[in-house]
């Protein structure tokens, strides 16, 4: 027998708003969180869009706090956990009395900071370089700092997996829960946006190659899709022994049923290979949710706008479903968040979870024509009336992880 | 409940004392010290100049199906020890089911060099020279990607980057996994390579030795950065039972805890030290008195060692003072991300041989550090069941306990 695991609260902060609610209905109006670069000066790349988190830096939600050691990415991880504790009930009283945890899923953390730490040392001579600095440079800081921040004794992880971490993460702790590790866990992801991962993406060739601040691209699954735009941002969920929660009188707000993962180690370069890695991902997640896939009631896909990965997660739904996919409702909120990286897949759970209590399925903006062999009859640009029992998620990294997770209401 | 048991069947590593497990093992157990002048940075910059390099490393002894230069130094060195244990284990990977075998590794800087070349492009002015590369060698998740990639695996695939703990947690994980049936066969551990950024933050955080490493000597001075790679073969009982595979230990249990205290500096009474190894002794089902060896974290710095002590001894109470318990590191250095997966691979042999390392360097007795280190030179004992703590950056403590297999026929 496993422990069953439900969500009891959830905390984001992202390019399209500070709550679930407030990123759930500007997905739903359509509303682009990609906007011209303003954390940065993007003058002579070609791609000078991103997803920013507007006018950021924490205080409004960690007042009171001594903020000055946490670098970007520390800030936007300890404010989702500050709302998402602050949702499920989890006060500081309480926290004294429980080991809550915190497995965070991050690509980079803070690239910014490892390289200005670096940078330092090369201009002034290394024993310029701070010390304080450098305790910021471990890519377990921004979950190091959140734990100190908000008292966090439990189990404290890091996991990094590209697009695919805020996934990872959750089904990592999902499994703590589950084996009876730990009762109480903060799970998602985060990533900022910096000039040193941008360039990094910029010249692997994998950012769009439009500057049209109408916001045409990147358009997932779309023919005409040329490059992802990147964001940033961090959304963690609360997640709770079933039995405990119940216990301690907090109605869940949804359930984790099941995850999968897999790995594509033909590097892209075999189209079988990665269309079955995703579908191997999908069924192992079907499997561990005892979920055949015509239950499934619609699909929130990692699609983000890349020629090849958006074609090999299309490819793989239709192996990972059986064929069933011409009829599920499917939506790929990056068409808005951009490729927010770590949190990206945490930021499709929270939209999720929205829609199952709204029954509101948001668009994917921009799309206009589906790839002709992409087998979804129902991705649109316009918002779908659902109404969801189990929700499909799906994360598709670069390198050849493949995540998904399967929620219920 | 019939809970799937797991063994220890193949070890690899890459040390600054040798690589493979008879010459590591017979080099350690002759207390040989891979620690010297830093060759692959200048230090002159810096007031100390001590590093555990791995000398005349050869990558293309180990990977075959990848390109050398396309990796970087960490993914090379897990490359190099998941051969090493593949081949340790006997393990007939056509044999297998790929999908069924996965990867899980921990870092603690993932490949720093590729940052540390981007900064000196940047610093120099010359940031056009950099290409597709630096995205293609960066992030950690790489490290699992990569040995995924070089053995054609498509199982779970987990980077775990919780700094100098990360080992353990990766072990961790890989034991859960195997539990919960994901997988039938995982290679798990740490990598880590050798830094500039890394020795630029230890040396201003005045953590490192200047002549010698010598954990829990009175007159210690610090740690001695590292790196290296420790891979583990993993697999369940009955797995290893049906290819009649060696099987040097069985892992039995962990525990995982955070300090919330500070980011760097251990809790002054080494309180997440002392959940964590409760933890996993509960979990493991033993008292404290059953455990025959501890391998310590045991950096040599004056704050960890006398913390160490102190949370061993008020685990163990007066049964710690019997307690053999001694520090590789003084003879590795510190191998960061990698170092908990290389003593969890002491801890495997110390268990089927019978015999524990030493802590080399030690002369004077410190009334803090009162417990029986395995001074100088290593000792014939019974080793039944083993502890492996690491601690980390971040306020993350880690304990992993192996025990000798015990199959009932």
């Amino acid at each position: 027998m496993r422990n069953g695991v439900v969500i009891t609260g959830m905390g984001v902060v992202s390019s399209l708003g500070d709550s679930p609610t407030a990123l759930h209905s500007s997905l739903c109006d359509s509303r682009n969180g990609i906007r011209p670069i303003q954390l940065f000066d993007p003058t002579g790349l070609a791609c000078q869009l991103g997803a920013e988190v507007p006018a950021f830096d924490g205080q409004s939600y960690l007042s009171g706090k001594n903020l000055r050691p946490l670098n970007r990415t520390s800030r936007l991880v300890a404010s989702a956990a500050k709302l998402a504790l602050e949702d499920s009930g989890w006060s500081e009283s309480l926290r004294s009395e429980e080991e809550v945890g915190l497995v965070l899923g991050t690509m980079f953390c803070s690239l910014q900071t490892i390289s200005a730490f670096d940078r330092r040392a090369l201009e002034a001579g290394p024993r310029f370089a701070s010390p304080l600095d450098f305790s910021n440079t471990v890519i377990n800081a921004a979950a190091g700092q959140t734990a100190i921040l908000h008292n966090l004794r439990g189990i404290n992880s890091t996991i990094s997996a590209g697009v695919t971490s805020g996934l990872q993460a959750i089904s990592y702790a999902t499994d703590l829960i589950r084996t009876g590790r730990s009762r109480v866990l903060l799970a998602g992801g985060a990533d900022e946006l910096c000039f040193e991962s941008f360039y990094g993406f910029e010249r692997a060739g994998r950012l769009c190659r439009s500057n049209d601040t109408d916001g045409d691209f990147p358009i997932p699954f779309d023919a005409r899709r040329n490059g992802m735009v990147l964001g940033e941002g961090a959304a963690l969920l609360v997640l709770e022994d079933a039995a405990f929660a119940r216990e301690r009188g907090v109605e869940p707000i949804a359930e984790i049923v099941g995850h999968g993962s897999s790995f594509d180690f033909s590097q892209g370069r075999d189209e079988q290979l990665s269309a079955a890695a995703v579908g191997h991902s999908v069924q192992e997640a079907l499997r561990d949710a005892h979920v055949l896939p015509h239950e499934i009631d619609c699909l929130s896909a990692s699609a983000n706008g890349s020629p090849a990965e958006d074609r090999h997660e299309a490819q793989g739904l239709v192996l990972g479903l059986n064929g069933q996919t011409h009829r599920l409702p499917v939506t790929a909120i990056k068409s808005m968040l951009g490729e927010a990286l770590g949190a990206g897949a945490a930021l499709q759970a929270v939209s999720m979870v929205e829609t199952m209590h709204g029954g509101v399925l948001p668009g994917i903006r921009n799309l206009e024509e589906v790839e002709t062999d992409f087998p979804f009859d129902l991705a649109s640009r316009d918002n779908q009336e659902v109404d969801v029992r189990i929700g499909l998620i799906n994360s598709v990294g670069f390198d050849g992880q493949c995540c998904s997770l399967v929620l219920a209401r | 409940m019939n809970r799937r048991r797991i063994v220890v069947t193949g070890i690899g590593v890459i040390t600054p004392i040798g690589a493979g497990r008879e010459l590591f093992w017979t080099n350690l157990l002759a207390g040989s010290c891979g620690i010297g002048p830093v060759r692959s940075f200048d230090t002159s910059a810096y007031k100390v100049h001590l590093g555990a390099e791995v000398q005349d490393f050869q990558p293309e002894l180990y990977v075959s199906n990848l390109e050398v230069a396309r990796l970087g130094r960490a993914s090379q060195f897990a490359i190099a020890a998941a051969r090493l244990a593949l081949r340790d284990a006997n393990v007939e990977l056509a044999s297998l089911d790929r999908k069924r075998v996965g990867v899980s590794m921990g870092t603690t800087s993932g490949e720093p060099r590729e940052v540390e070349r981007f900064d000196d492009l940047v610093v120099a002015g010359k940031l056009g020279q950099i290409g597709p590369e630096f995205l293609a060698r960066y992030p950690s998740h790489l490290i699992a990607a990569h040995i995924a990639q070089e053995f054609q695996l498509t199982g779970v695939n987990t980077m775990i980057p919780t700094a100098c703990a990360a080992g353990n947690y990766a072990l961790a994980h890989a034991f859960d996994t195997l539990r919960a049936g994901r997988t039938d066969l995982m290679l798990a551990g740490g990598a880590d390579a050798f830094s500039r950024i890394t020795f630029t933050g230890f040396a201003q955080l005045g953590a490192i030795a200047p002549e010698i490493c010598q954990p829990f000597d009175r007159c210690r001075k610090g740690m001695i950065p590292g790196e290296g790679a420790g891979v583990l073969v993993l697999e369940s009982l009955d797995h290893a039972k049906r290819r009649g595979a060696r099987i040097y230990g069985e892992v039995i249990g962990y525990g995982l805890s955070c300090d919330a205290h500070h980011m760097t500096a251990a809790h002054p009474y080494g309180e997440g030290a002392v959940r964590a190894m409760t933890q996993a002794l509960e979990q493991s089902g033993i008292k404290p008195e059953d455990i025959s060896y501890i391998s310590a974290h045991g950096t040599g710095t004056p704050t960890n060692d006398r913390l160490e002590t102190l949370a061993v001894k008020s685990v163990f109470k007066q049964a710690a003072y019997s307690i053999p318990i001694s520090s590789i590191k003084s003879m590795l250095g510190h191998t960061m991300g990698a170092a908990s997966a290389i003593e969890a691979a002491v801890c495997a042999l110390a268990i089927h041989h019978n015999r524990i390392p030493p802590t080399i360097n030690w002369e004077t007795p410190d009334p803090d550090c009162d417990l029986d280190y395995v001074p100088n030179s290593a000792r014939v004992h019974e080793v039944r069941i083993a502890m492996n703590n690491a601690y980390a950056f971040g306020g993350n403590n880690a304990s992993l306990i192996l025990k000798r297999c015990e199959v009932a026929n």
